[in-house]
Protein backbone atom coordinates (compact mmCIF):
# COMPACT_ATOMS: atom_id res chain seq x y z
CA UNK A 1 0.00 0.00 0.00
CA UNK A 2 1.32 3.41 -0.54
CA UNK A 3 1.16 6.06 2.36
CA UNK A 4 2.03 8.96 -0.06
CA UNK A 5 0.79 9.37 -3.62
CA UNK A 6 1.98 12.69 -5.31
CA UNK A 7 1.17 13.84 -8.81
CA UNK A 8 2.23 17.01 -10.69
CA UNK A 9 2.79 18.36 -7.24
CA UNK A 10 3.12 22.30 -7.70
CA UNK A 11 3.47 24.93 -4.76
CA UNK A 12 3.84 28.54 -5.91
CA UNK A 13 4.63 31.72 -4.03
CA UNK A 14 3.23 34.16 -6.78
CA UNK A 15 5.90 33.57 -9.73
CA UNK A 16 8.46 31.47 -7.39
CA UNK A 17 7.93 27.46 -7.78
CA UNK A 18 8.69 26.01 -4.37
CA UNK A 19 7.39 22.59 -5.82
CA UNK A 20 7.09 21.88 -9.87
CA UNK A 21 5.42 19.53 -11.06
CA UNK A 22 6.59 16.69 -8.19
CA UNK A 23 5.19 13.15 -9.00
CA UNK A 24 6.22 10.56 -6.23
CA UNK A 25 4.96 7.79 -4.71
CA UNK A 26 6.00 6.25 -1.03
CA UNK A 27 5.29 3.14 0.35
CA UNK A 28 4.26 1.68 3.49
CA UNK A 29 6.33 1.00 5.95
CA UNK A 30 9.68 2.40 4.50
CA UNK A 31 12.04 4.58 5.90
CA UNK A 32 12.88 7.43 3.55
CA UNK A 33 15.50 9.84 2.96
CA UNK A 34 14.43 13.34 1.90
CA UNK A 35 18.03 14.71 0.60
CA UNK A 36 18.57 17.91 -1.21
CA UNK A 37 20.23 21.44 -1.17
CA UNK A 38 19.13 24.49 1.04
CA UNK A 39 15.79 26.01 -0.83
CA UNK A 40 15.45 22.57 -2.39
CA UNK A 41 11.67 22.30 -1.46
CA UNK A 42 11.97 19.68 1.49
CA UNK A 43 10.22 21.41 4.17
CA UNK A 44 7.78 22.86 1.58
CA UNK A 45 6.77 19.01 0.31
CA UNK A 46 6.62 17.61 4.15
CA UNK A 47 4.65 20.81 5.44
CA UNK A 48 1.96 19.59 2.13
CA UNK A 49 2.05 16.06 3.42
CA UNK A 50 1.62 17.13 6.81
CA UNK A 51 -1.65 19.17 5.72
CA UNK A 52 -0.68 22.49 7.11
CA UNK A 53 0.20 24.10 3.38
CA UNK A 54 -2.29 23.22 0.72
CA UNK A 55 -0.97 22.66 -2.63
CA UNK A 56 -1.20 25.24 -5.70
CA UNK A 57 -1.69 22.50 -8.20
CA UNK A 58 -1.49 18.87 -8.72
CA UNK A 59 -2.66 16.10 -6.34
CA UNK A 60 -1.41 15.02 -3.01
CA UNK A 61 -2.84 11.55 -1.45
CA UNK A 62 -1.98 10.60 2.47
CA UNK A 63 -3.66 7.86 3.31
CA UNK A 64 -5.44 8.12 0.28
CA UNK A 65 -6.99 11.21 1.18
CA UNK A 66 -6.19 14.55 0.77
CA UNK A 67 -4.07 15.92 3.52
CA UNK A 68 -4.84 19.78 4.02
CA UNK A 69 -6.56 20.43 6.83
CA UNK A 70 -7.67 17.06 7.27
CA UNK A 71 -8.70 15.46 10.98
CA UNK A 72 -8.09 12.16 9.97
CA UNK A 73 -4.50 13.10 8.37
CA UNK A 74 -3.22 15.04 11.51
CA UNK A 75 -4.33 12.26 13.76
CA UNK A 76 -2.10 9.40 11.86
CA UNK A 77 0.47 12.24 11.28
CA UNK A 78 3.50 13.32 13.18
CA UNK A 79 5.71 16.28 11.82
CA UNK A 80 8.60 17.02 13.74
CA UNK A 81 10.65 20.14 13.11
CA UNK A 82 12.65 22.64 15.12
CA UNK A 83 9.79 25.21 14.73
CA UNK A 84 7.59 23.11 17.22
CA UNK A 85 5.69 24.91 19.64
CA UNK A 86 4.58 23.97 22.74
CA UNK A 87 2.39 26.00 25.17
CA UNK A 88 4.71 27.34 27.70
CA UNK A 89 2.35 27.19 31.11
CA UNK A 90 3.44 22.95 30.55
CA UNK A 91 6.20 21.43 31.41
CA UNK A 92 7.51 19.15 29.83
CA UNK A 93 5.65 16.12 31.96
CA UNK A 94 2.51 17.75 31.26
CA UNK A 95 3.47 18.01 27.62
CA UNK A 96 4.16 14.18 27.79
CA UNK A 97 0.92 13.53 29.26
CA UNK A 98 -1.19 15.72 26.68
CA UNK A 99 0.62 13.96 23.82
CA UNK A 100 -0.42 10.97 25.30
CA UNK A 101 -4.54 11.80 25.61
CA UNK A 102 -4.09 13.20 21.61
CA UNK A 103 -2.63 10.08 20.27
CA UNK A 104 -3.96 6.68 20.71
CA UNK A 105 -0.68 4.92 19.94
CA UNK A 106 1.09 6.97 22.45
CA UNK A 107 3.86 4.86 24.41
CA UNK A 108 4.02 6.47 27.97
CA UNK A 109 6.25 3.95 28.83
CA UNK A 110 9.10 4.73 26.44
CA UNK A 111 8.51 8.51 26.48
CA UNK A 112 9.60 8.13 30.57
CA UNK A 113 12.36 6.02 29.93
CA UNK A 114 14.10 8.80 26.61
CA UNK A 115 13.20 11.65 29.23
CA UNK A 116 15.33 9.83 32.25
CA UNK A 117 18.08 8.69 29.63
CA UNK A 118 18.80 12.11 27.96
CA UNK A 119 17.96 13.68 32.02
CA UNK A 120 15.42 15.71 31.25
CA UNK A 121 13.98 16.84 34.67
CA UNK A 122 10.14 17.02 34.80
CA UNK A 123 9.20 20.32 36.00
CA UNK A 124 10.84 21.96 33.43
CA UNK A 125 9.70 24.45 30.82
CA UNK A 126 10.62 23.97 27.33
CA UNK A 127 11.36 27.78 26.47
CA UNK A 128 14.60 27.33 28.65
CA UNK A 129 15.73 24.14 26.68
CA UNK A 130 18.55 24.52 24.61
CA UNK A 131 18.63 24.40 21.01
CA UNK A 132 19.80 20.91 20.99
CA UNK A 133 17.42 19.51 23.84
CA UNK A 134 14.51 20.56 22.43
CA UNK A 135 15.67 18.74 19.38
CA UNK A 136 16.25 15.65 21.60
CA UNK A 137 12.59 16.77 23.28
CA UNK A 138 10.69 17.01 20.13
CA UNK A 139 12.28 13.37 18.62
CA UNK A 140 10.91 11.86 22.22
CA UNK A 141 7.49 12.99 21.21
CA UNK A 142 7.90 12.08 17.69
CA UNK A 143 8.85 8.65 18.17
CA UNK A 144 6.09 7.91 21.41
CA UNK A 145 3.17 8.83 18.99
CA UNK A 146 3.89 5.79 17.31
CA UNK A 147 1.92 7.77 14.61
CA UNK A 148 1.56 5.40 11.01
CA UNK A 149 3.36 8.39 9.00
CA UNK A 150 5.94 10.08 11.20
CA UNK A 151 7.95 13.12 9.48
CA UNK A 152 11.17 14.78 11.06
CA UNK A 153 12.08 18.03 9.12
CA UNK A 154 16.15 18.15 10.41
CA UNK A 155 15.69 16.39 13.74
CA UNK A 156 18.83 16.53 14.55
CA UNK A 157 19.41 20.46 14.72
CA UNK A 158 21.65 21.73 17.69
CA UNK A 159 22.24 17.97 19.04
CA UNK A 160 25.60 16.93 19.72
CA UNK A 161 27.31 13.43 18.33
CA UNK A 162 26.31 10.91 21.11
CA UNK A 163 22.71 12.61 20.90
CA UNK A 164 22.51 12.06 17.38
CA UNK A 165 23.91 8.91 17.03
CA UNK A 166 21.60 7.40 19.89
CA UNK A 167 18.31 9.37 18.17
CA UNK A 168 18.84 7.16 14.83
CA UNK A 169 19.63 4.44 16.94
CA UNK A 170 16.42 4.74 18.90
CA UNK A 171 14.77 5.65 15.41
CA UNK A 172 15.56 2.18 14.09
CA UNK A 173 15.26 0.50 17.34
CA UNK A 174 11.57 1.51 17.44
CA UNK A 175 10.64 1.18 14.18
CA UNK A 176 11.52 -2.33 14.15
CA UNK A 177 9.88 -3.37 17.09
CA UNK A 178 6.94 -0.97 15.51
CA UNK A 179 6.65 -0.35 11.48
CA UNK A 180 5.81 2.96 9.96
CA UNK A 181 6.02 4.89 7.57
CA UNK A 182 8.99 7.56 8.59
CA UNK A 183 10.03 10.44 6.60
CA UNK A 184 13.42 12.25 7.51
CA UNK A 185 14.85 14.97 5.43
CA UNK A 186 18.46 16.21 6.65
CA UNK A 187 21.14 17.53 5.04
CA UNK A 188 23.38 14.88 6.46
CA UNK A 189 23.04 12.01 4.20
CA UNK A 190 26.03 9.98 5.20
CA UNK A 191 24.75 10.30 8.64
CA UNK A 192 21.25 9.16 7.81
CA UNK A 193 22.60 6.48 5.90
CA UNK A 194 22.13 3.55 7.63
CA UNK A 195 18.72 4.19 8.73
CA UNK A 196 17.20 5.35 5.25
CA UNK A 197 15.73 2.16 2.69
CA UNK A 198 15.02 4.70 0.01
CA UNK A 199 16.30 8.43 -0.79
CA UNK A 200 14.44 10.90 -2.54
CA UNK A 201 16.61 13.73 -3.86
CA UNK A 202 14.88 16.83 -4.53
CA UNK A 203 16.27 19.70 -6.45
CA UNK A 204 14.36 22.96 -7.59
CA UNK A 205 10.89 21.61 -6.17
CA UNK A 206 11.61 18.65 -8.43
CA UNK A 207 12.26 14.83 -8.22
CA UNK A 208 15.72 14.62 -8.85
CA UNK A 209 15.98 10.65 -7.68
CA UNK A 210 14.26 8.50 -5.71
CA UNK A 211 15.69 5.00 -5.58
CA UNK A 212 16.59 2.16 -2.78
CA UNK A 213 19.89 3.26 -0.75
CA UNK A 214 22.00 0.97 -1.23
CA UNK A 215 21.06 1.55 -5.57
CA UNK A 216 22.63 5.03 -4.53
CA UNK A 217 25.69 3.46 -3.19
CA UNK A 218 26.14 1.74 -6.25
CA UNK A 219 25.38 4.30 -8.87
CA UNK A 220 28.82 6.68 -9.19
CA UNK A 221 32.16 5.81 -9.22
CA UNK A 222 34.95 7.57 -8.43
CA UNK A 223 38.34 7.19 -10.93
CA UNK A 224 41.79 8.55 -9.68
CA UNK A 225 44.74 8.74 -11.49
CA UNK A 226 46.53 10.35 -14.22
CA UNK A 227 44.56 12.76 -15.99
CA UNK A 228 45.21 11.44 -19.32
CA UNK A 229 44.09 7.59 -18.51
CA UNK A 230 40.99 9.07 -16.50
CA UNK A 231 39.84 11.37 -19.39
CA UNK A 232 39.95 8.04 -21.74
CA UNK A 233 37.43 6.23 -19.32
CA UNK A 234 35.39 9.26 -18.81
CA UNK A 235 34.60 9.81 -21.89
CA UNK A 236 30.99 8.71 -24.00
CA UNK A 237 30.05 8.40 -19.51
CA UNK A 238 27.98 11.17 -17.19
CA UNK A 239 30.26 13.20 -15.36
CA UNK A 240 28.61 13.98 -11.83
CA UNK A 241 32.04 15.63 -10.91
CA UNK A 242 35.80 16.20 -11.98
CA UNK A 243 38.63 17.36 -9.78
CA UNK A 244 42.27 18.25 -11.50
CA UNK A 245 45.12 18.69 -9.17
CA UNK A 246 48.31 19.04 -12.04
CA UNK A 247 48.48 16.17 -14.26
CA UNK A 248 46.09 14.28 -11.70
CA UNK A 249 42.52 13.84 -12.38
CA UNK A 250 39.66 12.68 -9.59
CA UNK A 251 36.37 12.20 -11.61
CA UNK A 252 33.22 10.45 -10.59
CA UNK A 253 30.79 8.48 -13.51
CA UNK A 254 27.89 6.60 -13.24
CA UNK A 255 28.67 3.07 -12.58
CA UNK A 256 27.77 1.30 -15.58
CA UNK A 257 31.11 -0.52 -16.58
CA UNK A 258 31.26 -3.94 -17.46
CA UNK A 259 33.23 -6.03 -15.23
CA UNK A 260 36.51 -6.51 -18.07
CA UNK A 261 36.23 -3.03 -18.19
CA UNK A 262 36.65 -2.65 -14.20
CA UNK A 263 39.43 -4.71 -14.70
CA UNK A 264 41.57 -2.68 -17.71
CA UNK A 265 40.84 0.21 -15.44
CA UNK A 266 42.58 -1.08 -12.46
CA UNK A 267 45.33 -2.39 -14.64
CA UNK A 268 45.57 0.80 -16.06
CA UNK A 269 46.68 2.33 -12.44
CA UNK A 270 43.41 4.11 -11.74
CA UNK A 271 42.38 3.86 -8.49
CA UNK A 272 38.76 2.98 -8.47
CA UNK A 273 36.38 3.77 -5.25
CA UNK A 274 32.89 3.96 -4.16
CA UNK A 275 31.32 7.47 -3.46
CA UNK A 276 29.31 7.97 -0.38
CA UNK A 277 25.49 9.03 -1.08
CA UNK A 278 25.91 11.98 0.75
CA UNK A 279 28.77 13.26 -1.39
CA UNK A 280 26.76 12.13 -4.98
CA UNK A 281 23.94 14.41 -3.50
CA UNK A 282 25.60 16.92 -3.86
CA UNK A 283 27.59 16.27 -6.88
CA UNK A 284 24.26 15.49 -8.84
CA UNK A 285 22.37 18.63 -7.41
CA UNK A 286 25.67 20.93 -8.02
CA UNK A 287 25.89 19.74 -11.61
CA UNK A 288 23.16 22.36 -12.42
CA UNK A 289 24.90 25.42 -10.58
CA UNK A 290 28.19 24.37 -11.24
CA UNK A 291 30.99 24.19 -7.48
CA UNK A 292 32.14 26.81 -5.59
CA UNK A 293 35.33 26.67 -7.47
CA UNK A 294 33.57 27.94 -10.24
CA UNK A 295 32.49 31.20 -8.56
CA UNK A 296 36.42 32.06 -8.15
CA UNK A 297 37.75 30.66 -11.03
CA UNK A 298 35.64 33.18 -13.12
CA UNK A 299 36.56 36.30 -10.87
CA UNK B 1 -0.11 -0.17 14.26
CA UNK B 2 -3.66 0.85 12.98
CA UNK B 3 -5.02 3.91 11.85
CA UNK B 4 -6.95 5.90 14.25
CA UNK B 5 -10.24 7.58 13.39
CA UNK B 6 -10.48 11.21 15.45
CA UNK B 7 -14.13 12.35 15.16
CA UNK B 8 -14.58 16.10 15.36
CA UNK B 9 -16.27 16.09 18.65
CA UNK B 10 -13.70 14.20 20.79
CA UNK B 11 -10.79 16.13 19.41
CA UNK B 12 -12.28 19.93 20.20
CA UNK B 13 -13.14 18.23 23.85
CA UNK B 14 -9.52 16.72 24.39
CA UNK B 15 -8.05 20.64 22.90
CA UNK B 16 -10.59 22.27 25.19
CA UNK B 17 -8.92 20.30 28.42
CA UNK B 18 -5.41 21.00 26.91
CA UNK B 19 -6.53 24.91 26.15
CA UNK B 20 -7.58 25.12 29.89
CA UNK B 21 -4.11 23.67 30.98
CA UNK B 22 -1.93 25.72 28.54
CA UNK B 23 -3.85 29.13 28.61
CA UNK B 24 -3.93 29.37 32.49
CA UNK B 25 -1.61 32.26 32.13
CA UNK B 26 -4.98 33.95 30.89
CA UNK B 27 -6.97 33.47 33.74
CA UNK B 28 -3.70 35.04 36.67
CA UNK B 29 -3.84 37.60 33.94
CA UNK B 30 -7.47 38.15 34.63
CA UNK B 31 -7.36 37.99 38.21
CA UNK B 32 -4.66 40.69 38.31
CA UNK B 33 -6.81 43.13 35.80
CA UNK B 34 -9.73 42.39 38.24
CA UNK B 35 -7.32 43.75 41.14
CA UNK B 36 -6.24 46.79 39.36
CA UNK B 37 -10.09 47.65 38.55
CA UNK B 38 -10.66 47.41 42.27
CA UNK B 39 -8.40 49.62 43.06
CA UNK B 40 -9.22 52.23 40.68
CA UNK B 41 -13.15 51.83 41.91
CA UNK B 42 -11.61 52.64 45.73
CA UNK B 43 -12.57 55.82 45.03
CA UNK B 44 -16.18 56.27 44.80
CA UNK B 45 -17.60 56.48 41.36
CA UNK B 46 -20.15 59.21 42.59
CA UNK B 47 -20.33 61.47 45.75
CA UNK B 48 -23.79 63.42 46.06
CA UNK B 49 -23.68 65.95 49.13
CA UNK B 50 -26.76 67.55 50.68
CA UNK B 51 -27.92 69.61 53.45
CA UNK B 52 -26.01 71.91 55.35
CA UNK B 53 -28.73 73.72 57.32
CA UNK B 54 -26.52 74.04 60.20
CA UNK B 55 -28.17 70.41 61.86
CA UNK B 56 -27.83 67.82 59.03
CA UNK B 57 -25.04 67.10 56.43
CA UNK B 58 -25.70 64.47 54.44
CA UNK B 59 -22.92 62.58 51.87
CA UNK B 60 -23.72 59.28 49.76
CA UNK B 61 -21.20 57.67 48.34
CA UNK B 62 -21.70 55.14 45.48
CA UNK B 63 -19.11 52.62 45.37
CA UNK B 64 -19.70 50.13 42.24
CA UNK B 65 -17.21 47.55 40.75
CA UNK B 66 -18.39 48.65 37.01
CA UNK B 67 -15.06 49.55 36.09
CA UNK B 68 -14.15 45.87 37.04
CA UNK B 69 -16.56 44.78 34.45
CA UNK B 70 -15.45 46.65 31.89
CA UNK B 71 -11.95 46.09 32.64
CA UNK B 72 -12.88 42.36 32.32
CA UNK B 73 -14.39 43.26 28.81
CA UNK B 74 -11.23 44.34 27.72
CA UNK B 75 -9.37 41.58 29.13
CA UNK B 76 -11.82 39.24 27.13
CA UNK B 77 -10.93 41.20 23.77
CA UNK B 78 -7.12 41.24 24.14
CA UNK B 79 -7.21 37.72 25.14
CA UNK B 80 -9.22 36.70 22.18
CA UNK B 81 -6.20 38.65 20.01
CA UNK B 82 -3.72 36.89 21.89
CA UNK B 83 -5.39 33.49 21.41
CA UNK B 84 -4.60 34.24 17.49
CA UNK B 85 -0.83 35.07 17.92
CA UNK B 86 1.64 32.74 16.33
CA UNK B 87 3.28 31.79 19.93
CA UNK B 88 -0.75 30.51 20.88
CA UNK B 89 -2.39 29.68 17.50
CA UNK B 90 0.35 27.91 16.20
CA UNK B 91 0.54 25.19 20.33
CA UNK B 92 -2.55 23.43 18.56
CA UNK B 93 -0.88 22.11 15.71
CA UNK B 94 1.70 20.05 16.97
CA UNK B 95 -0.84 17.68 18.62
CA UNK B 96 -4.04 16.33 16.58
CA UNK B 97 -6.39 19.08 15.35
CA UNK B 98 -7.29 20.71 12.01
CA UNK B 99 -8.68 24.53 11.76
CA UNK B 100 -12.27 23.76 12.57
CA UNK B 101 -11.69 22.06 15.63
CA UNK B 102 -9.05 24.34 16.70
CA UNK B 103 -11.26 28.00 16.66
CA UNK B 104 -14.10 25.20 18.22
CA UNK B 105 -12.05 24.41 21.21
CA UNK B 106 -10.87 28.24 21.25
CA UNK B 107 -14.58 29.51 20.90
CA UNK B 108 -15.43 26.76 23.85
CA UNK B 109 -12.44 28.23 25.83
CA UNK B 110 -13.47 31.92 25.72
CA UNK B 111 -16.92 31.45 26.32
CA UNK B 112 -15.72 29.30 30.10
CA UNK B 113 -13.41 32.16 30.05
CA UNK B 114 -16.07 34.71 29.71
CA UNK B 115 -17.75 33.33 32.55
CA UNK B 116 -15.41 33.09 35.15
CA UNK B 117 -14.28 36.53 34.04
CA UNK B 118 -18.27 38.00 34.59
CA UNK B 119 -18.99 35.56 37.59
CA UNK B 120 -15.55 37.42 39.34
CA UNK B 121 -16.20 41.15 37.97
CA UNK B 122 -20.17 40.80 39.62
CA UNK B 123 -18.47 39.32 42.89
CA UNK B 124 -15.59 41.83 43.08
CA UNK B 125 -18.70 44.51 43.61
CA UNK B 126 -19.00 42.61 47.14
CA UNK B 127 -15.71 42.57 47.54
CA UNK B 128 -14.89 46.03 46.90
CA UNK B 129 -17.30 46.89 49.68
CA UNK B 130 -15.92 44.68 52.35
CA UNK B 131 -12.42 46.55 52.08
CA UNK B 132 -13.96 49.65 51.57
CA UNK B 133 -15.92 49.35 54.67
CA UNK B 134 -12.76 47.63 56.48
CA UNK B 135 -10.26 49.43 55.42
CA UNK B 136 -11.45 52.91 54.56
CA UNK B 137 -15.01 54.18 56.09
CA UNK B 138 -16.32 52.57 58.85
CA UNK B 139 -19.75 54.39 58.17
CA UNK B 140 -22.28 51.41 57.98
CA UNK B 141 -22.71 50.57 54.09
CA UNK B 142 -26.85 50.91 53.81
CA UNK B 143 -26.75 48.81 50.50
CA UNK B 144 -24.45 46.63 49.48
CA UNK B 145 -26.54 45.01 46.74
CA UNK B 146 -26.45 41.56 48.74
CA UNK B 147 -29.98 41.80 49.55
CA UNK B 148 -30.96 41.42 46.21
CA UNK B 149 -32.54 38.36 45.32
CA UNK B 150 -30.59 35.33 44.14
CA UNK B 151 -32.63 35.78 40.43
CA UNK B 152 -30.41 39.26 40.34
CA UNK B 153 -27.43 38.09 41.13
CA UNK B 154 -27.17 35.49 38.42
CA UNK B 155 -28.68 37.41 36.08
CA UNK B 156 -25.58 40.11 36.50
CA UNK B 157 -23.39 37.73 36.36
CA UNK B 158 -25.15 36.27 32.69
CA UNK B 159 -25.66 39.72 31.39
CA UNK B 160 -21.71 40.55 32.07
CA UNK B 161 -20.56 36.90 30.70
CA UNK B 162 -22.60 37.77 27.98
CA UNK B 163 -20.95 41.32 27.30
CA UNK B 164 -17.34 39.51 28.38
CA UNK B 165 -18.09 37.02 25.15
CA UNK B 166 -19.13 39.32 22.90
CA UNK B 167 -15.94 41.63 23.18
CA UNK B 168 -14.01 38.68 23.11
CA UNK B 169 -15.83 37.60 19.72
CA UNK B 170 -14.77 40.96 18.34
CA UNK B 171 -11.28 40.13 19.44
CA UNK B 172 -10.99 36.80 17.81
CA UNK B 173 -12.23 38.64 14.75
CA UNK B 174 -9.27 40.87 15.13
CA UNK B 175 -6.94 38.54 15.70
CA UNK B 176 -7.66 36.32 12.66
CA UNK B 177 -7.77 39.51 10.30
CA UNK B 178 -4.30 40.24 11.75
CA UNK B 179 -3.54 36.78 10.54
CA UNK B 180 -4.93 37.56 7.08
CA UNK B 181 -2.74 40.04 6.93
CA UNK B 182 -0.05 42.20 9.20
CA UNK B 183 -1.54 45.62 7.77
CA UNK B 184 -4.62 44.85 9.71
CA UNK B 185 -3.11 45.53 13.25
CA UNK B 186 -3.57 49.51 12.16
CA UNK B 187 -5.87 49.27 9.66
CA UNK B 188 -8.99 48.06 12.14
CA UNK B 189 -8.45 50.57 14.71
CA UNK B 190 -8.17 53.23 11.58
CA UNK B 191 -11.20 51.71 10.16
CA UNK B 192 -13.97 51.77 13.14
CA UNK B 193 -12.37 54.92 13.83
CA UNK B 194 -12.94 56.23 10.56
CA UNK B 195 -16.33 54.48 10.83
CA UNK B 196 -17.11 56.06 13.76
CA UNK B 197 -16.34 59.79 12.77
CA UNK B 198 -18.23 59.57 9.29
CA UNK B 199 -21.14 58.14 11.02
CA UNK B 200 -21.06 61.07 12.91
CA UNK B 201 -21.17 63.14 10.44
CA UNK B 202 -23.74 61.97 8.56
CA UNK B 203 -26.07 61.80 11.20
CA UNK B 204 -27.78 63.32 13.48
CA UNK B 205 -27.32 60.54 16.91
CA UNK B 206 -23.59 59.65 17.92
CA UNK B 207 -22.74 56.49 16.93
CA UNK B 208 -21.16 54.74 20.02
CA UNK B 209 -24.27 56.29 21.97
CA UNK B 210 -26.37 54.70 20.13
CA UNK B 211 -24.43 51.53 20.04
CA UNK B 212 -24.17 51.23 23.85
CA UNK B 213 -27.86 52.14 23.85
CA UNK B 214 -28.64 49.04 22.13
CA UNK B 215 -26.47 46.65 24.07
CA UNK B 216 -26.46 47.88 27.43
CA UNK B 217 -29.28 49.55 28.10
CA UNK B 218 -31.40 46.24 27.70
CA UNK B 219 -34.08 46.11 29.98
CA UNK B 220 -35.18 42.65 29.21
CA UNK B 221 -32.33 39.60 30.11
CA UNK B 222 -34.02 37.65 27.16
CA UNK B 223 -33.39 40.57 24.77
CA UNK B 224 -29.80 41.33 25.80
CA UNK B 225 -28.82 37.35 25.54
CA UNK B 226 -29.94 37.35 21.87
CA UNK B 227 -28.84 40.79 21.17
CA UNK B 228 -25.19 39.25 22.76
CA UNK B 229 -25.19 36.17 21.46
CA UNK B 230 -26.35 36.67 18.10
CA UNK B 231 -23.28 39.57 17.70
CA UNK B 232 -20.74 37.24 18.96
CA UNK B 233 -21.85 34.47 17.02
CA UNK B 234 -21.53 36.11 13.68
CA UNK B 235 -18.32 37.80 14.91
CA UNK B 236 -16.75 34.01 15.56
CA UNK B 237 -18.67 32.35 12.33
CA UNK B 238 -16.88 35.31 10.62
CA UNK B 239 -13.55 34.38 12.07
CA UNK B 240 -14.05 30.98 10.65
CA UNK B 241 -14.91 32.02 7.35
CA UNK B 242 -11.66 33.91 6.73
CA UNK B 243 -9.75 31.42 8.93
CA UNK B 244 -10.66 28.35 6.28
CA UNK B 245 -8.75 31.18 3.50
CA UNK B 246 -5.63 30.54 5.24
CA UNK B 247 -2.73 27.84 5.23
CA UNK B 248 -3.11 25.66 8.48
CA UNK B 249 0.18 26.71 9.74
CA UNK B 250 3.57 28.54 9.34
Amino acid sequence: MNVIKCTDLTKSYGQQKALDNLSVTIEENKITGLVGRNGAGKTTLLKILAGFWRVSSGEVNVFSRKPFDNLFVSANTMFVDDQMNFPTALTLKEILEQAGRFYDNWDMELAERLFDYFSFRPGQNYSVLSKGKKSTFNMIVGLCSRCRLTIFDEPTTGMDTAVRKDFYRALLKDYLAHPRSIIISSHHVDEVEEVLEDVLLVESGQKFLHMPIEDLKEYAIALNGPSEDVNKWRRDREVLHTKTAGNNTYAVVTNDFEQHELEQINLAGIDMSSVSPGDLCVYLTDRAKGGIDDVFDKA
Amino acid sequence: MSLTKPSLAQTVLKQFWFKLKSLAGMISSLIMLQLIGLLFALGASSNFYTGSDGVFDLQISYYSADLVVVFTMLWGFISAITMKTKAYREDDFVFVTNRLSSNLSNIAYLLAASVIGGVTAILSGYLLKVVIYLLFESTPIIHTGLTDSLVELLSGMLAASLFIFMFAGAGYLVGTLVQLHKAFTYITPVAVIGFILLSDRISDGHLLAEVGEFYFNEASLWLLSVKTLVTAGLLLAGSIGISQRLEVKT
